[in-house]
């Protein structure tokens, strides 16, 4: 069974089919709005907010981009309403003793899976919300830049611009902060 | 060459990245079904959909229902006082189709002071 079939069966009034579209997407759901928030607890009401508006909205959602897209855009919306804050104007400064001449185009780091986990979380901490938020959506969902576009309300180029920037800025907080590259092992 | 280091340093950022996704909570998946169901038990639009869509059908069948009887009435009446070649004189035809335009003046009158009062509601 495909989404636009579960969709009519929850448009029917088949509520318990919602239940896929939770499950396929709550994960990617809670990584966006974690993003945004910073923290668990908001992220967790932020998500089900989403959840229940794209709930009570199905009916105008129309099947020309993907749900997740549209689902994601509900979260994104939501979260920035959440937090009142701005993602693209200023952001959290970042300490860095001029790590850009550290960086070099290589990423490297050396060992093992746990302490890759928790300096990956700790970097994309330090980042500018905006930034991080668009690293996690391109790399970890593995969302065109058409997608991402339409879930930030950026256009396209400048999606490209904040992308290439935010990995620039990635790679220098890694070698700045813990004197490593990172490399999949 | 330049494509291919390109290409790779993308896919190490998603070897990377990978390991950063938060995962749901198990209860977030219940909390999230409890309260659409709860929302959709509570929702008064589905009765009071069927509710408006039900006082329309009566309105209907009232209002055409007593012109069907009229109708049905004045054949009969005419059948039997002027005889069957009047029933297809203009004179009759004429009557009826006033009757028919003076019902359904009605109708449209009455669908339009309930969708006004719909939209007063609203507001």
């Amino acid at each position: 069974m495909n989404e636009n079939q579960r969709l009519q069966q929850v448009l029917s009034g088949n509520t318990s089919a919602f239940a896929y579209f939770v499950d396929t997407y709550q994960d990617m759901a809670i990584t966006i709005a974690y993003r945004i928030c910073g923290n668990m607890q908001d992220a967790e009401d932020v998500v089900q907010e989403s959840y229940v508006k794209a709930f009570r909205n199905l009916r105008s959602f129309r099947s020309d981009s993907k749900f997740s897209t549209w689902l994601y855009r509900i979260v994104y919306n939501t979260a920035i309403t959440h937090t009142k804050s701005q993602m693209w104007i200023g952001g959290r400064e970042v300490a860095m003793e001029d790590a850009s001449q550290l960086a070099d185009n290589t990423l490297e780091i050396n060992m093992n899976e746990s302490e890759r986990k928790e300096i990956v979380a700790d970097v994309l901490q330090k980042m500018p919300t905006g930034d991080a938020l668009l690293l996690t959506l391109y790399y970890m969902e593995d969302n065109p830049v058409k997608e991402i576009a339409r879930i930030t309300g950026l256009n396209e180029p400048n999606v490209k611009v904040k992308l290439f920037r935010a990995r620039k800025l990635f790679k220098e907080i890694v070698v700045s902060n813990y004197g490593v590259q990172i490399t999949g092992t | 060459m330049d494509k291919y280091n390109k290409q790779k340093e993308h896919e190490k950022f998603r070897q990377i990245l990978a390991s950063a996704k938060v995962g749901a909570p198990e209860n977030l998946r219940h909390r999230i079904m409890q309260q659409i169901e709860t929302e959709k038990a509570l929702s008064p639009h589905s009765t009071k959909r069927k509710k408006e869509r039900e006082n329309m059908l009566r309105e209907m069948a009232v209002i055409f229902g007593t012109m069907y009887a009229i109708l049905a009435a004045m054949v009969a009446g005419v059948y039997f006082l002027l005889g069957k070649d009047f029933l297809l004189s203009p004179r009759f035809i004429g009557a009826a189709v006033l009757v028919g335009s003076i019902f359904s003046l009605l109708w449209l009158i009455s669908r339009l002071d309930s969708h006004l009062r719909e939209s007063k509601k609203i507001r």
